[in-house]
């Protein structure tokens, strides 16, 4: 029951990761056109195993290596186990969504780099590498190898980053490089003690060892210091990679400083897979009952998370430069994810609890990944031809800019969570859980998150639609002679085009394809709010799994 | 039947885009024939519930219901639309204002007709964002106080959603009909202080009188309609059986509102307290509305009585309420003048502005023959009846406010003083909908009854609107209100800008919001400063360890220091390299990051062990 299709996704873009340099010798500029073949090809093969996930019912599985690996009937001292042998690869309920993002936004992020991007044949080849990388981590099954995959996409996100031409960009990437490296061996680290304990690095495998399933076990290993330690190990590697406060000082550096097209496309996916990964180690290797036993370590890490949530936003709102102030905004909503992550195996979390927590998550890391994926689109595409890129910049600039502002707008709302884009449903789900779990500073948080982030944002659409600064040049007693002329309005916008002066020629257009990104988010983000319902449907093999503590999410 | 399952919201909402989109004219036409279904249709559907269905996979939504409560408010929101749509196109309203403007009508509409509290809070916070956009779209000074306005009013929905959460997770269902408005304890009180500021409870209410006068004059009319009356909508549906802290708050905001309203010379600024203040009536008639609240707990008929006034008031309020902003919006465009400071004697110039607004006026006051009479009475009987005596006098004392402020209005604006220069009346279409309003609030008042016909719990409660108690009771407010204006007219005339608690929050708000981000960036920079003195004095331990011995040993007391002699050397690159500026920065920087990095670690793996 070997299944080629999750071995493909992940070898198809390493592997054609190749061709860009080699054809490279022959014609410049091709890299683009190959990338483009190569994620069509992904994005159909990513919909052909969402399809068999989600609609036939099937946990699609392959096993590396050919017949002699897979499972097998280990016996030990007396008693029998089926146990892996080689590496698994693996397609479920859960990950299943995560590489449907994947494959969609890495082909999408590509109509953004067709003009606004770096160009050159070397990109595409870490384009690709990176797009591996990431389908690598949602599918493997194997601890170790999910190691490796994270290393993949760190690696390659370094290369990225550096490849803008300012010399920050350097210093951010090398940054990144340093801090990125210790979060992955801290996670080598906690996947070494799992190891030592369990003989096996198979997520299953592991998971029923420390349960106690195989025979030649006593008892579960939950109250084991060097399991409870290797989870520590584990969470804090994978906040680094996921950008959690105060692990996230990397963060904003890179996103800030890489070219525009490279930010689009590692904010909307690097820390995904970060916390994604996060999920999947927490609910199926660890699942809740390792957490009746350490109820106080899942504490604390709502309590890094609750801490990242509230610190992201503020300092959030108080930067000036645009990207950066998005930059914040994810260590910001990475905290509710995390949260909702710990939630959801919370001791004191209700069946129904668990259920609202596991949608939120899911719900909002896919959300979370296309409203900022389209925030930073539009934020490049804005920068082209106008070169705002400071909030009071932006000022009036959705006179010369429509749709951006339009979609920037709507982007901007679903990250504050108003009804009916994606970004409501999400935290609508955390909120929920947390007040079925009775945990009140949770609540608190959300809603004070809420509260936080429409301020930067109120502060960033006020700029660019409610040009404020004719308000300084305004006395407050012309306003009602306005009114009695003209009943206000048209006569005032002619006035503050003459008072403000602004730079006057709006350099070239931005092209089609970076607008259309930005627009195709923003319907996105609506239209996803709207079939929130089939998404709750998709995941309840998940929260069925997680209830019931089960290390597989069977359909 | 194609009507019972057409929701008059999205009409409005079509018509709201297809303004945004066509020319003025027929856009102004398309948001009356909008508006105007919306009332066809509220006048003919049948109760009931027409939209269910599952939102997000788990809660059973009712999009669009019926019922005598509903009926009444969509009936009314649709019937002011259409005029105030009328009024904006005379008043030279921007074809995307009023725009914005039917969005906002349509989002009220949306929450008014949810049959659950999930879609009511949808439309709720989408009615608070079309009006924010109504209020900035004027620009200037609109916009600060257009922010102030969305900040309040998100924290206020915040609250509300907070408590809608809870009360799902008490009773498992978020439909109106699963449990008796929201559940008690925590989750009513953060659903009394989220409506609260929608409603404008005092110490919550500084929005009103900060935001409504500020934007274009055909912006006010609708602003002074939906975003209250929603709310006292919404506190009906989360305290259906009253409450008597509620009815108290009510009666506070009566009294507050009108003698703040008193002290104001901004015509908009004075009307905007008497939102709050009248908005204080339907607050107490919903709090009167439980069997338990006052006297008579097993007597039902006074609680409807409560209830059905509360329901009324919002009924009348709506009308004589927008004739007011028209009329004041009229003199507004004329005159160009705002304060009552630079104007007087209208009267002789505007014939026909002076008498609708004498009528609004009669009739906010509560004068006999005049809708705003009945109503009023309405609450104020059920709180007689209920024995609930200070609350009575409450609003007997707000009743005086209001005649008081209303004839300080209407003397200095049009009696007092001659206004020099011309000046003429409302135009043709500004008149057709001053009229039209103040021949329904004549029309109300004389014959109650069709008033009653429209009203919730029809039947069940008994109600004289013409007994010679009540209309003595109105005419001795009025004549109190007479005579007190008389002694106050001095000092009411030349009053400066009375401050309200908004100025102390504002400020509260903005300098803790400064502290905030300052204390948090600060504490950040010192963590940062703290770890980066650590690894350099760290990297200069390692790079001189026999001036670092040196510099340690000097810390110890005297007996015990070892005796080191000096290296030339090691003084050159001794402690003069602190102050040079670090070549390790970019290296601190990470190193900062790891410190915090182990620390976070170790800290973990103490909770795990």
């Amino acid at each position: 029951m070997s299944e080629p299709i999750p071995a493909v996704l992940i070898v198809l873009p390493i592997v054609a990761a190749t061709v860009p340099l080699a054809a490279g010798l022959v014609r410049d500029r091709v890299g683009w056109a190959i990338a483009t073949l190569v994620l069509t090809a992904e994005a159909a093969l990513a919909t052909v195993l969402a399809y068999r996930i989600y609609v036939d019912g099937e946990r699609v599985v392959h096993v590396l290596g050919g017949s002699e690996f897979g499972r097998q009937e280990v016996e030990f001292g007396g008693v029998t186990s089926e146990f892996i042998v080689g590496i698994e690869l693996v397609g479920d309920a859960l990950s299943g969504l995560v590489v449907l993002l994947i494959a969609f936004v890495s082909l999408g992020v590509l109509a953004f780099t067709r003009q606004g991007g770096p160009r050159s044949n070397a990109f595409y080849s870490g384009y690709l590498l990176l797009a591996g990388g990431l389908m690598g981590v949602p599918l493997t099954g194997d601890l170790f190898n999910m190691f490796v995959f994270l290393e993949i996409v760190g690696l390659t996100t370094y290369a990225l980053v550096a490849s803008s031409d300012r010399p920050e960009a350097a210093v951010a990437a090398l940054k990144y490089l340093v801090i990125g490296t210790t979060g992955a061996s801290l996670y080598l680290i906690g996947v070494g003690y799992l190891f030592v304990r369990t003989g096996t690095l198979n997520m299953v495998d592991v998971s029923r060892s420390l349960a106690g399933e195989p025979g030649w076990i006593a008892g579960s290993m939950y109250g084991d210091p060097l399991v409870a330690a290797g989870f520590g190990f584990v969470v804090v590697g994978l906040a680094t990679k996921a950008a959690i406060y105060p692990l996230h000082t990397w963060q904003p550096d890179a996103y800030a400083e890489a070219p525009d097209g490279v930010t689009v496309y590692i904010s909307a996916l690097v820390s995904t897979v970060g916390a994604y990964a996060l999920a999947r180690v927490t609910w199926f290797v660890f699942t809740p009952e390792f957490f009746v036993v350490n109820t106080l370590v899942i504490e604390a890490v709502l309590v890094l998370a609750g801490g990242s949530v509230l610190a992201g936003s503020v300092l959030a709102a108080s930067q000036r430069r645009v990207k950066r102030m998005f930059a914040y905004s994810s260590v910001a909503q990475f905290g509710l994810i995390v949260l909702a992550i710990g939630v959801a195996v919370h001791p004191a979390a209700s069946e129904q609890a668990t259920r609202f927590a596991v949608y939120g998550t899911v719900i909002h890391l896919l959300g979370h990944a296309v409203i900022k994926g389209g925030l930073f689109a539009t934020v490049g595409s804005i920068a082209e031809g106008t070169d705002a890129r400071m909030v009071r910049e932006y000022a009036g600039l959705a006179r010369q800019r429509p749709f951006l502002s339009g979609a920037f707008a709507v982007l901007g709302f679903a990250l504050v969570g108003v009804p009916p884009t994606i970004g409501f449903v999400g935290k609508w789900y955390i909120g929920l859980s947390a007040v079925e779990s009775r945990l009140w500073p949770v609540v608190a948080v959300v809603v004070i998150s809420t509260v936080l982030s429409l301020l930067y944002m109120a502060r960033l659409l006020e700029n660019l639609y409610f040009d404020t600064s004719t308000v300084t040049t305004d006395a407050p007693g012309s306003q009602s002679t306005d009114v009695a002329a003209d009943g206000g309005g048209a006569n005032g916008a002619e006035v503050d085009a003459d008072m403000t002066p602004r730079k006057a020629a709006v350099g070239t257009r931005p092209p089609y394809g970076m607008i259309g990104l930005a627009l195709v988010a923003a319907i996105a983000v609506v239209g996803l709010g709207f079939v929130g319902a089939d998404l709750t449907t998709a995941l309840d093999p998940v929260v069925e799994a997680v209830i019931e503590s089960s290390p597989e999410v069977t359909p | 039947m194609i009507h019972e399952v057409t929701h008059p919201a999205i009409l409005v909402l079509i018509a709201a885009g297809l303004m945004g989109v066509l020319p003025r004219r027929i856009g102004h036409v398309l948001g009356v024939l909008g508006t105007g279904a919306a009332v066809v249709i509220a006048w003919t559907v049948p109760a009931g519930s027409y939209l269910d269905v599952t939102l997000f996979g788990t809660f059973d939504a009712v999009l669009y219901s019926v019922d005598d409560f509903s009926r009444l408010m969509g009936l009314i929101f649709g019937f002011i639309g259409a005029v105030a749509v009328v009024y904006s196109y005379a008043s030279e309203a921007e074809g995307t204002q009023t725009a914005f403007a039917l969005a906002y009508v349509g989002t009220s509409l949306g929450a008014v007709y949810a049959g659950d509290w999930l879609t009511l809070i949808f439309f709720w916070e989408l009615m608070a964002v079309a009006s924010t956009l109504l209020v900035w779209h004027y620009g200037g000074v609109a916009v600060r106080a257009g922010f102030r306005y969305a900040v309040l009013h998100g924290i206020g929905g915040s609250l509300l959603l907070a408590a809608i959460a809870w009360h799902f997770a008490e009773v498992g269902s978020v439909a109106f009909d699963a449990h008796p408005g929201i559940v008690s304890g925590v989750p009513a009180a953060l659903a009394a202080v989220g409506i609260g500021v929608n409603v404008g409870f005092v110490g919550l209410h500084a929005w009103l009188p900060d935001t409504y006068p500020r934007p274009h004059i055909a912006a006010s009319v609708f602003l002074c309609v939906y975003t209250t009356k929603t709310g006292v909508y919404g506190m009906f549906r989360a305290f259906p059986n009253g409450h008597l802290w509620i009815a108290y708050m009510g009666g506070a905001m009566a009294v507050f509102g009108a003698f703040a309203a008193l002290l104001q010379s901004d015509m908009r600024r004075l009307l905007s307290y008497h939102i709050q203040s009248q908005v204080g009536y339907m607050i107490a008639g919903v709090g009167l509305g439980g069997a338990t609240i006052g006297y008579g707990g097993s007597q039902y008929y006074y609680d409807a009585l409560a209830t059905a006034g509360a329901f009324g008031h919002i009924f009348n309020h709506i009308l004589y309420k927008a004739l007011l902003f028209m009329t004041v919006g009229v003199i507004i465009y004329r005159t160009g003048k705002e304060s009552l400071d630079d104007l007087g004697g209208l009267g002789v110039h505007m014939p026909i502005t002076a008498i609708t607004f004498g009528i609004a006026a009669l009739s906010i006051a509560g004068f006999p023959g005049f809708n705003g009479f009945v109503s009023k009475g309405m609450i104020i009987g059920a709180a007689n009846k209920k024995e609930l005596e200070a609350l009575w006098y409450l609003l007997l004392l707000g009743g005086v406010g209001t005649f008081l402020s209303f004839i300080k209005l209407g003397y200095f604006a049009f009696i007092e003083g001659s206004y020099g220069g011309m000046v003429r009346d409302a135009n043709r279409g500004q008149s057709v909908a001053l009229v039209s309003v103040a021949g329904l609030c004549v029309l109300f008042g004389l014959v109650p009854d069709l008033l009653f016909e429209l009203l919730p719990f029809q039947g069940q409660y008994e109600y004289t609107t013409y007994t010679i108690p009540h209309i003595g009771e109105g005419l001795a407010l009025f004549a109190i209100g007479l005579v007190g204006f008389a002694i106050l007219r001095g000092p009411l005339h030349h009053i400066g800008l009375v401050p309200d608690v908004d100025y102390a929050y504002n400020r509260v708000f903005f300098y803790g919001g400064r502290v905030l981000v300052v204390a948090a960036t600060e504490l950040y920079a010192a963590i940062d400063r703290a770890g980066i003195r650590l690894v350099r004095s760290a990297y200069w331990t390692g790079r001189n360890p026999a001036a670092a011995t040196q510099a340690a040993a000097g810390w110890l007391p005297g007996g015990i220091r070892p005796e080191i002699g000096t290296d030339p050397d090691s003084e050159s690159t001794g402690h003069p390299t602190r102050n040079e500026p670090s070549r390790l920065f970019l290296r601190a920087g990470i190193g900062t990051t790891i410190l915090i990095l182990s620390l976070v670690l170790t800290l973990l793996l103490l909770f795990a062990v």
